[in-house]
């Protein structure tokens, strides 16, 4: 058995809404320049764990271009059928049973140009009562929690704009972020094309092309890669029901329960305090009050306080999403991995213009389904 | 209780079909059908010859771009009597698909073979030798199919 286990390489591609290259080129040249940069070749890996998702990519047994490419032929490899943060989870459950030292994770995606990311998850909604009305959606889904929130907290369109606009300020100074709109602000947000009121076409997260690719090794190895290991502590993943109808979309119990569990696992007792960043999947701008609260980052119903107090941007007592998140990139399956990866570049201070002094301990968080339905936390430490 | 199940028809109405592939091995392969050539990659480091040639060794996981023509027979490697077609529905006329490895290639090519009469008597390890269509011009179906020698 492994007891420890360290995040001990991390790369990501530059993303984009329309990669010039191929699925399977992206994650060799990606890939290769991380055994590059650290020195490995493949047989450093012991094994390999993607995600992808076979209606997304298109076509089934997504990851069969892709297992070459990483350096998985003829080696252990598997596939995980949701966001990367997931196949990370794998790869880190897999390390600790002592059978594997490192593992590979990478998530890919082709989001920006080939599929139609709302078209197509539209169809993973109940078939017997949501599809055929065509009324709930991903868009929807967020929209009805969006507008229960803003009502609830009087949290307005202008806060809302706001936290936006911080969002999309972060992910301009990151150089791996597909959206770039340096001239963005609080009054084009607001008057941005209208989808599901409250939310405009600003609030979405940008689907795109691209791939994050993660090392993770056990105590024992770590020393091997890297001197600045960053220890996954905790771990957390719960989800709640499929039927959108049975959920309390602002409640949230189950991510609340999720970090519950990872904060225990990593001897936090006060996160509010002992968190220094939260890297967290949001598919709209809107899931950052509900979501940061969940996880205990802030009271209940503080979104309006967060935007105004600046607690939240990258200068503020608890960073949301230094990155800009997904608001900057959402290559959907790669975006849970990405937040892991932007954690780890946070603690090992390798995190460029949007570096927050002297992070430690970081929360990542990534979501599958409609409004959240699906959460992974993880606890990272240097 | 009345009812144990019930059918929900509704629609399933996804786009067209789009799919980025890289293009490096496909388009140097048609590009030499078209010149009746059966052109792949070579890697330099651990010798496999690809056909068709994808640009790096999935072996060696390194790039490799050294273009070598294969020969236009080889060897029968395996294959199969269709006597129905996917549904399984019996055809009039039964085909045989197979896979070749053709001389100086480390990968297979599949085709439909023919120069039989009695499937009884094709045996895996018979020559074969590739037949061109009539007309080339850059497909896959400009390799009509391989031919018993
Ligand atoms: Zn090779």
């Amino acid at each position: 058995m492994n007891e420890r286990v360290a995040v001990v390489g991390y790369k990501q591609t530059k993303h984009t809404i329309d990669s010039p290259v191929a699925r399977e080129r992206m994650v060799y040249e990606l890939v290769k320049s991380l055994y590059h940069d650290m020195g490995i070749t493949k047989d450093d890996i012991d094994t390999f764990v993607l995600a992808s998702n076979d209606f997304t990519d298109g076509r089934t047994i997504s990851e069969v271009f892709t297992v070459p490419r990483i350096g998985a032929y003829m080696k252990d490899e598997t596939k995980v059928e949701a966001d990367g943060l997931n196949a990370a989870l794998y790869a880190y459950m897999r390390i600790l049973t002592g059978l594997y030292n490192t593992a590979l994770v990478i998530g890919f995606s082709m989001a920006g140009s080939e599929f139609r990311v709302p078209l197509t998850q539209s169809y993973t909604m109940d078939p017997a009562y949501e599809r055929p009305r065509g009324i709930i959606n991903f868009y929807s889904t967020a929209a009805l929690q969006a507008g229960a929130y803003m009502k609830k907290y009087k949290f307005t369109d202008e806060d809302l704009a706001q936290l936006t606009l911080k969002n999309i300020r972060n992910a301009n100074n990151n150089p791996f972020a597909a959206r770039k709109d340096p001239g963005a602000s609080v009054e084009k947000i607001l008057g941005s094309r209208p989808l599901y009121l409250p939310l405009r076409e600003a609030h979405v997260s940008t689907y795109a092309d691209g791939a994050c690719a993660v090392v993770l090794s056990s105590k024992k190895t770590a020393k091997k890669f890297t001197d600045k290991p960053v220890w996954i502590d905790g771990v957390g993943h719960f989800m709640d029901t499929y039927y959108v109808g049975d959920r309390d979309l602002l409640a949230m119990e189950h991510l609340t329960a999720a970090a519950k569990k990872a904060y225990k696992m990593a001897g936090i007792k006060n996160p509010k305090k002992e968190i220094d960043l939260a890297e967290i999947h949001t598919n709209f701008a809107s899931e950052e009050p509900v979501l940061t609260e969940a996880l205990g980052l802030f009271k209940p119903g503080s979104g309006k306080d967060v935007v105004k107090s600046g607690a939240s941007a990258i200068t503020g007592t608890l960073p949301v999403n230094p990155s800009g998140g997904p608001l900057g990139a959402n290559p959907v399956n790669a975006t849970g991995l990405i937040r892991l990866a932007e954690a780890s570049a946070q603690l090992r201070k390798e995190a460029g213009q949007n570096q927050i002094k002297g992070a430690k301990t970081a929360v990542v968080h990534a979501q599958d389904g409609p409004g959240a339905q699906l959460n992974t936390v993880f606890i990272v430490r240097r | 209780m009345t009812q144990e199940t019930r059918i929900i028809e509704s629609t399933w109405d996804l786009t067209a079909y789009q799919f980025k592939i890289e293009a490096d091995a496909l388009s140097l392969f048609v590009k030499g059908l078209k010149d009746r050539k059966i052109l792949g990659r070579k890697c330099g480091t651990c010798g496999t010859v690809y056909v068709p040639g994808p640009t790096y060794c999935r072996k060696c996981l390194i790039d490799i771009d050294q273009v070598v023509e294969v020969s236009q027979e080889g060897r029968l490697d395996a294959f199969t009597v269709s006597l129905a077609d996917v549904r399984g529905k019996a055809v009039d006329n039964p085909f045989i698909s197979c896979t070749v490895k053709l001389d100086g290639s480390d990968s297979f090519l599949m085709g439909v073979l023919e120069g039989w009469t009695d499937w009884r008597s094709v045996k895996e390890g018979m020559r074969v030798k590739v037949v061109w269509k009539d007309v080339t011009q850059g497909a896959l179906a400009d390799l009509s199919h391989f031919q018993l020698i």
